[in-house]
């Protein structure tokens, strides 16, 4: 599996997507943090005081977590179905089977390498939240005081487990469509319409007798997990209905059944 | 001995399509063998078979000691099934680098390759945009990356220049020298008579014969072009019996050894019969494989 990685990664360490996808993210940080900063100082109605505060340093982490889901699920799709879909598309799925890899073993290195620029995309998350935040204070005058490194850990765990969600889902779908476009488009409906018209159904369905079935959406669970770092600031607006450490290993279950799919998919299918 | 074997290698599709019909194929260590076959007659899904892409729905194969798709044997083997397969923004030169980093293979035989291919000036610019005859070429250094015992070409010519045909079956010749086996697939006649030393043709799925370019053209014979057709055509039956001559096209076969034309000619001239041509002739490989396909000639 080490010489899939290799290859997966020398092939993917400069792809076009996942390089303006990192730009996207980063980007994208600079806007909310721009546009919550701009509200901060033309205030109407609200604390001008707290919600500075919200841009501080210290409150970098909360911030970041609003990117992850679906902003940040919804990148990971589409990257994740480009990955799998396009080998079909360009025939390189059989240049690289005919190679001395075999078939899982070259898809745990595609879902590695995968994995790490979920990682990537991530960090320039966690680094665009962290020097615009330091901008803000600076300019703001208030003191630069981190959040904890364990909290900073956390976070960033936690939204890399949110993209590997979306990304393993993208990928399971370019292998199962053999294309990128259909499985992009079905991956983003399912994730920002399907499941939310699913989970109000299932709640408002005989009077919410089965509501307990959507506490296994991933969606929901991505949502639970990223919002269960919402900072004391803001306040909590109610008690969450599914906790941090179970989200946590409802989400890894999902990364493991879109795994699955995939290498069953990949293991079992003529490639023609 | 044997690189490649099946035995009743069967191929359905899920539309009940019977693309390869319990086909019994033999390759040889060391030659040159033509797959060849008109398009759609199954060469391509029997090549995927064999490089373990395709699952046969019936039959056996051991390509290279091993079964297909065994990373052992896939070690063994380079391989261009249809149109090259690269990344489009990556350069030819990174391309085989992935390719190396799949195949366990240093780094230093990716300009090997590009050498044998010569594709080193060009090497640097993307696979995007690259003429069919550079795709073709990069397929084939990729195939040789692994310097393989065995090398399966499927219709490497496909798409070419007739400059890049020639300049490709030359290339095929020179890396089909030595111990190397070459299984090339090809619906194009010349390129097959020019390239191998064996060939098996494939119809409809199924394998109609598999024997040496010599046995496949069958003996030499002579042509004789004679006025009156009529009284030499009947002499030389005479002369040979009736199942060795016959009548084509206002000439007369004959299936025997040229050497024997000098002693036809006198025996014409001293019976009065003009011969204004004698010539030694062999089926060419279209003749016979028109024939063996069943396709006519020209359609």
């Amino acid at each position: 599996m080490i010489a899939s990685i290799k290859a997966e990664w020398r092939k993917n360490r400069m792809r076009p997507a996942f390089l303006v996808a990192a730009g996207l993210m980063a980007g994208v940080v600079a806007l909310i943090y721009s546009l919550d900063w701009y509200q901060a100082l033309h205030p109407v109605g609200a604390d001008r005081a707290v919600t500075l505060a919200m841009l501080y340093p210290d409150q970098f982490v909360n911030n970041i977590m609003a990117a992850g889901f679906p902003l940040g699920a919804a990148v990971a799709v589409v990257l994740g179905a480009l990955v799998a879909g396009s080998e079909y598309a360009w025939s390189t799925l059989k240049t690289t089977l005919i190679q001395r890899p075999g078939r899982l073993s070259t898809l745990g290195g595609r879902f590695v390498v995968l994995a790490a620029w979920m990682g990537i995309l991530t960090a320039v998350l966690f680094a665009g939240g962290a020097a615009y935040s330091a901008v803000v204070a600076l300019f703001e005058g208030h003191s630069i005081v981190w959040p904890a490194v364990f909290d900073i850990a956390k976070g960033i765990g936690a939204i890399w487990l949110v993209l590997a969600v979306s990304g393993s889902l993208g990928m399971a779908l370019g292998i199962l469509f053999r294309q990128s476009a259909a499985a992009l488009g079905v991956g983003l409906i399912y994730l920002t319409v399907l499941q939310l018209i699913a989970v109000r159904f299932i709640t408002t369905f005989n009077g919410g007798t089965y509501k307990w079935i959507t506490n296994w959406f991933d969606g929901q669970n991505a949502s639970a997990l990223l919002s269960s770092f919402t900072s004391p600031v803001f306040g909590h607006a109610a008690a969450p209905t599914i906790g941090a450490q179970q989200a946590v290993l409802v989400l890894v279950a999902y990364v493991a059944f879109f795994v699955v799919v995939s290498a069953s998919l990949l293991r079992q299918r003529d490639v023609t | 001995m044997t690189v490649v074997e099946t035995s009743g290698l069967t191929k359905r599709f899920g539309n009940g399509v019977l693309a390869v019909d319990s086909v019994e194929m033999s390759v040889r260590r060391g030659e040159v063998y033509g797959f060849l076959g008109p398009n759609g007659a199954g060469k391509t899904t029997t090549l995927r078979m064999l490089m373990g892409l395709i699952r046969p729905t019936s039959g056996t194969a051991t390509v290279a000691g091993h079964a297909p798709g065994d990373p052992a044997g896939l070690a063994k083997i380079g391989a261009l099934v249809e149109a090259p397969g690269f990344y489009p923004y990556l350069s030819g030169r990174e391309n085989l680098r992935v390719i190396a980093d799949y195949a366990g293979v240093d780094q230093k035989r990716v300009a090997e390759v590009l050498d044998i291919v010569e594709l080193t000036s060009r090497a640097g610019r993307k696979f995007g945009s690259y003429s069919t005859g550079m795709k073709q070429r990069l397929g084939v250094a990729a195939a040789l990356l692994k310097d393989p015992e065995l090398l399966i070409l499927d219709e490497p010519t496909s798409g070419l220049d007739p400059q890049g045909m020639a300049e490709m079956r030359k290339l095929i010749k020179q890396i089909g020298q030595g111990n190397r086996t070459v299984l090339l697939s090809s619906h194009l006649l010349p390129e097959v008579e020019q390239i191998c030393d064996r060939v098996g043709v494939i119809r409809g799925g199924k394998l109609v014969t598999e024997s040496t370019v010599q046995e496949l053209l069958g003996k030499e014979g002579i042509l004789v072009k004679a006025e009156p057709v009529d009284r030499a055509y009947e002499m030389l039956k005479s002369m040979f019996g009736d199942a060795l001559v016959s009548r084509q096209n206002g000439s007369i076969r004959l299936e025997t050894d040229p050497a024997g034309s000098l002693e036809v000619n006198s025996r014409l001239m001293a019976a009065g019969i003009a011969v204004s041509e004698l010539r030694p002739v062999e089926r060419s490989l279209e003749e016979a494989f028109f024939q063996l396909t069943g396709e006519k000639q020209g359609s």
